[in-house]
């Protein structure tokens, strides 16, 4: 890595990083949303006809193992507070 | 009765004929039939259907079963959709799919497991037809479209829940937006790329697109007739009844019924008559009259039972005749 990239990722770090990881944050929200409306039949909610959904399933497929494991984690009252 | 000519003259920009009902009363004969008459008018008709069982092949003594469109006769074209092949084809696609986009070895098991639970789920056969219909429809090469349906399933409800999986769509792309927006900002803050959201959006638009044009084939009553096939049978009564019941919940209008497999009441009448004959033909007197009471203002034409199997183009004009402009009136068959 040259030094041109650590500068920029210190200034990254100094700047922009917490407002990034923020956005992210509600991204992952939204992305979640939309994986339980398009393949949410995975886990036994059907909203779209599974013909019409295998469509997007390609575009999403990087995401469901972490989906999975977001969605089927086990919560407790802890959750609510952080 | 009036016949599909009356049915077209009252409603000239008619386009798509479907024929519906329970199996064995003989929808593909007549939609053969419709088809002959049409195409014999010089216009383009296709006439389609995705039963292997009941099949158009049988109909016009060709074997015609998932080949495309084939040429029967001047502007006469069948198609016969093998859904089972389509299915297996689409579903190969999206897993060849996968992993061409992210240079896989294999599918991981669990995917590969939804997708082939998803492919063999009862709904994705009717799905894979109506789609193929659609595909059709869409692409406008002919005149006339005459529709075989198989016997309703689930997938039907496709209709009724037409309009709410539309507002999902919506919804889904609206969702789509927002993360891409949210997603384009963090990713111009830490200078990355975001991959596939057009494609994305895309195929929710076509998804959304897909459905609403299966719920217009079937629902608009200015360029579909939608008919149901019945015989003089109590058992068909009863589940025109139901049927017609669940076309209100669905807001399906029927166009019109035709009576098939009518014995002609001329025969009973002869002195020669055997009184078997004699018999089956009373009692088709007695569910004739039942039909016009009951669905009286459906009623377009009455088919008369052939001496022989409706197959072939030459023994199927008397019975697209009979069809499109019925030679007796509905009192005489009373």
């Amino acid at each position: 890595m040259g030094i041109l990239d650590r500068i920029r990722e210190v200034v990254e770090g100094l700047t922009v990083h917490g407002q990034s990881t923020a956005i992210l944050k509600v991204k992952a929200q939204i992305d979640n949303l939309f994986m339980i409306i398009t393949v949410g039949d995975m886990l036994g909610v059907p909203i779209l006809p599974p013909y019409y959904s295998l469509r997007l399933l390609p575009y999403v497929f990087p995401n469901i193992q972490n989906w999975k494991r977001y969605m089927l984690r086990e919560r407790d009252f802890t959750d609510l507070v952080t | 009765m009036k016949g599909l000519k009356g049915l077209l003259e009252e409603n000239p920009s008619l386009k798509v004929f479907i024929y519906a009902g329970k199996g064995g009363l003989g929808k593909t004969t007549l939609s053969a039939a419709t088809s002959i008459k049409l195409s014999s008018m010089g216009r383009r008709t296709l006439v389609f259907s995705t039963d292997p069982q009941a099949s158009l092949s049988d109909v016009f003594e060709q074997n015609v079963f998932g080949k495309g469109e084939v040429k029967l006769a001047e502007n006469l074209y069948v198609m016969e959709i093998d859904a089972d092949k389509k299915i297996n084809e689409y579903v190969n696609a999206i897993k060849k799919k996968i992993i061409d986009m992210y240079k896989l070895d294999s599918l991981p098991k669990d995917i590969e497991e939804y997708i082939d639970s998803a492919a063999a789920e009862p709904a994705m056969y009717e799905s894979a037809v109506y789609d193929a219909m659609v595909d059709v429809v869409s692409e406008g090469k002919y005149d006339y479209y005459v529709f075989d349906m198989p016997p309703f399933g689930h997938g039907i409800r496709m209709i009724a829940i037409a309009d709410v999986i539309s507002k999902w769509v919506e919804k889904i792309t609206e969702l789509r937006r927002q993360a891409y927006e949210y997603g384009r900002v963090a990713a111009s803050l830490k200078r990355q790329k975001l991959t596939y959201e057009d494609e994305i959006l895309n195929e929710l638009e076509y998804i959304r697109g897909r459905i609403l044009k299966f719920r217009d084939i079937l629902l608009n009553t200015k360029t579909t007739a939608f008919m149901m096939v019945m015989t003089p049978e109590r058992m068909t009564i009863l589940d025109t009844e139901r049927a017609l019941e669940m076309f209100n919940s669905l807001g399906l209008k029927l166009t019109g019924i035709v009576v098939n497999q009518v014995y002609p009441p001329d025969l009973a009448k002869r002195a020669d008559a055997p009184a078997y004959l004699r018999r089956r033909v009373e009692e088709q007197k007695k569910y004739i009259a039942e039909i016009v009471e009951k669905f009286g203002k459906y009623i377009v034409s009455v088919v008369p039972m052939l001496n022989r199997e409706p197959k072939g183009i030459q023994t199927l004009k008397p019975v697209a005749e009979e069809l499109w402009s019925p030679s007796k009136k509905i009192e005489e068959y009373l």
